[in-house]
């Protein structure tokens, strides 16, 4: 009967009090979702452990980088050989290139294709280096 | 003789018949005001996709004699039929949700304040209503204007004031696009230039697992809180599952583009038939409209407010200007941040810090609008 009073006849019609409860509804479930996330977060089995001390991460980073700096100091890769007429730029992008795809190793030489080759003649030497 | 006669007779059938022997002044207003907003969506470019078929539906809803209304099945009722059973929001919803990336907000969480707050203007504007004597079913559905969300305000009109619900359509999609005018002067208004300036950090990654269990565990949470809105929530956390889950491309396609624009059509132009002469030229639109304007501009001025509160709390580490976005509006109002933020400070990119109260006001309207529903109905 209570209920059947609830549903056919607004609790209140004082239009401050409707504001102050249906804000302080919309807060508590807003909050509680914001405690659901903060749960989701926690129980998470694929997220990756956290780094306490941020200064501290960036910190290892910049040792890690200067470590492998002074390893490539200290045994310097033979330089490849680069053909004539091959600008540093294009060198450049070469090299980004090859870092992207994440290929470890060193670039041997550079070397302008031989525009006169056949496209056949390409192909083979191209699989013939992909298979090597 | 009797050819003209019979020519007479039928020539005056015809007349009976047509559209001008039943045309009102009312009418012709209604075709002005259709075709004003025909002009402001396709020459002024306010939100085009929605106001140009709510101002062609207005249009065609000022035609008397064409049985858009009457007892007999046709297209046009069939989509009335979608807005006045509730059809068309929850599926507007289900495109919304395979379009927003909750990420922004899973990342820091703390922006769902925001998002509540924004909500203070949709409550301002229901008791402004209610001053002025709108009765508390009408003052609820007049608020929920102020939640700048189109589908939600169509929601709560049709279950509490249907008889409003094409001025409340009007204003709502009228004020959303009018969100850049509307928001900068109060967010300045509101802000020094300290706060306007300040840099937020990087938001951290959010995994799979959590933009998958998010969807789900809120649609269970609020369905079983406030079941009234499980319809519209539902239907905007399935949507977004579709996307995040990974494995159902198709419907996530489906959802956010063929679908939603199909959707947005009837909605559109069902809400414009809502228009007709009888229902819209009262002095209530003007005072809906007025209201409106009141709703956006307190949710604005709540965000913006609760905003500067949260800067202080975290030591300068949330930029106020963030806050607007918590009126729904998604994601106009979260560029509006952006491009404020940008012209206080250039290089401060706030818009992913916006995206995460821009989602929660989404939410939060929905969660006001149920509120009011479980109160009212």
């Amino acid at each position: 009967m209570k209920g059947d009073f609830l549903m056919s006849q607004p609790v209140t019609t004082n239009p401050f009090i409707i504001m102050m409860i249906n804000m302080t509804v919309v807060f508590i479930v807003l909050v509680s979702l914001s405690v659901l996330i903060n749960v989701i977060h926690m129980i998470d089995p694929t997220k990756e452990p956290e780094v306490k001390d941020a200064g501290g991460g960036d910190e290892e980073v910049k040792n890690e980088t200067a470590a492998i700096v002074s390893k490539l100091q200290q045994n310097p890769a033979p330089a490849p050989v680069i053909e004539e007429g091959i600008s540093p730029e294009v060198i450049a992008a070469i090299s980004a290139a090859i870092a992207c795809y994440g290929i470890s190793g060193q670039v041997r030489a550079v070397r302008v294709v031989n525009p006169n080759r056949s496209a056949w003649r390409q192909n083979a030497l191209t699989g013939g280096l992909t298979n090597v | 003789m009797e050819f003209f006669n019979a020519f007479s007779v039928s020539l005056q059938a015809v007349w009976n018949d047509s559209g001008f022997s039943a045309f009102t002044v009312g009418n012709g207003i209604m075709i002005g005001v259709g075709l004003l907003l025909l002009y402001m969506a396709f020459v002024k470019e306010f939100e085009p996709l929605l106001l140009g078929p709510i101002a062609f539906g207005c249009i065609l809803a000022n035609f008397p004699n064409t049985g858009f209304f009457g007892d007999e099945m046709n297209v046009m009722q069939a989509i009335r039929y979608g807005i006045n059973y509730e059809i068309f929001p929850p599926l507007i919803f289900l495109g919304i949700g395979a379009m927003t990336d909750f990420g922004p907000l899973l990342a820091r969480p703390s922006t769902l304040m925001l998002g509540a707050a924004a909500q203070i203007g949709v409550f301002v504007a229901l008791a402004g209503a209610m001053i002025v004597g709108f009765d508390i079913k009408e003052a609820a559905a007049i608020g929920i204007i102020g939640g700048a969300d189109g589908p939600t305000s169509i929601y709560l009109s049709i279950k509490l004031a249907p008889h409003l619900l094409g001025a409340i359509a009007v204003a709502a999609y009228t004020y959303m696009s009018l969100v850049p005018m509307i928001q900068p002067p109060i967010m300045k208004a509101l802000t020094s230039q300290k706060e306007r300036e300040v840099v937020m950090t990087e938001l951290r990654q959010v995994t799979k697992f959590e933009r998958v269990v998010f969807p789900i565990v809120v649609t269970i949470f609020i369905s079983l809180l406030l079941p009234p809105i499980a319809a519209l929530l539902g239907m905007l956390m399935l949507g977004n599952l579709f996307r995040e889950s990974g494995v159902t491309d198709r419907l996530s396609d489906t959802s956010q583009n063929a679908l939603c624009n199909i959707v947005t059509i009837f909605l559109a132009t069902g809400t414009g038939m809502t228009m007709n002469a009888d229902d819209f030229l009262r002095a209530d639109t003007l005072l809906i409209i007025f209201l409106g304007l009141v709703a956006f501009m307190g949710g604005t001025a709540g965000g913006v407010i609760f905003g500067k509160f949260m800067c202080r709390l975290s030591g300068w580490k949330v930029n106020p200007l963030i806050g607007s976005a918590g009126v729904s509006a998604v994601p106009m109002a979260a560029r509006v941040s952006q491009i404020v933020g940008m012209k206080s400070k250039p290089g401060n990119y706030l818009l992913m810090h916006a995206m995460g109260p821009n989602v929660a006001g989404v939410i939060g309207t929905a969660v006001a609008a149920g509120t009011m529903l479980a109160m009212l109905k």
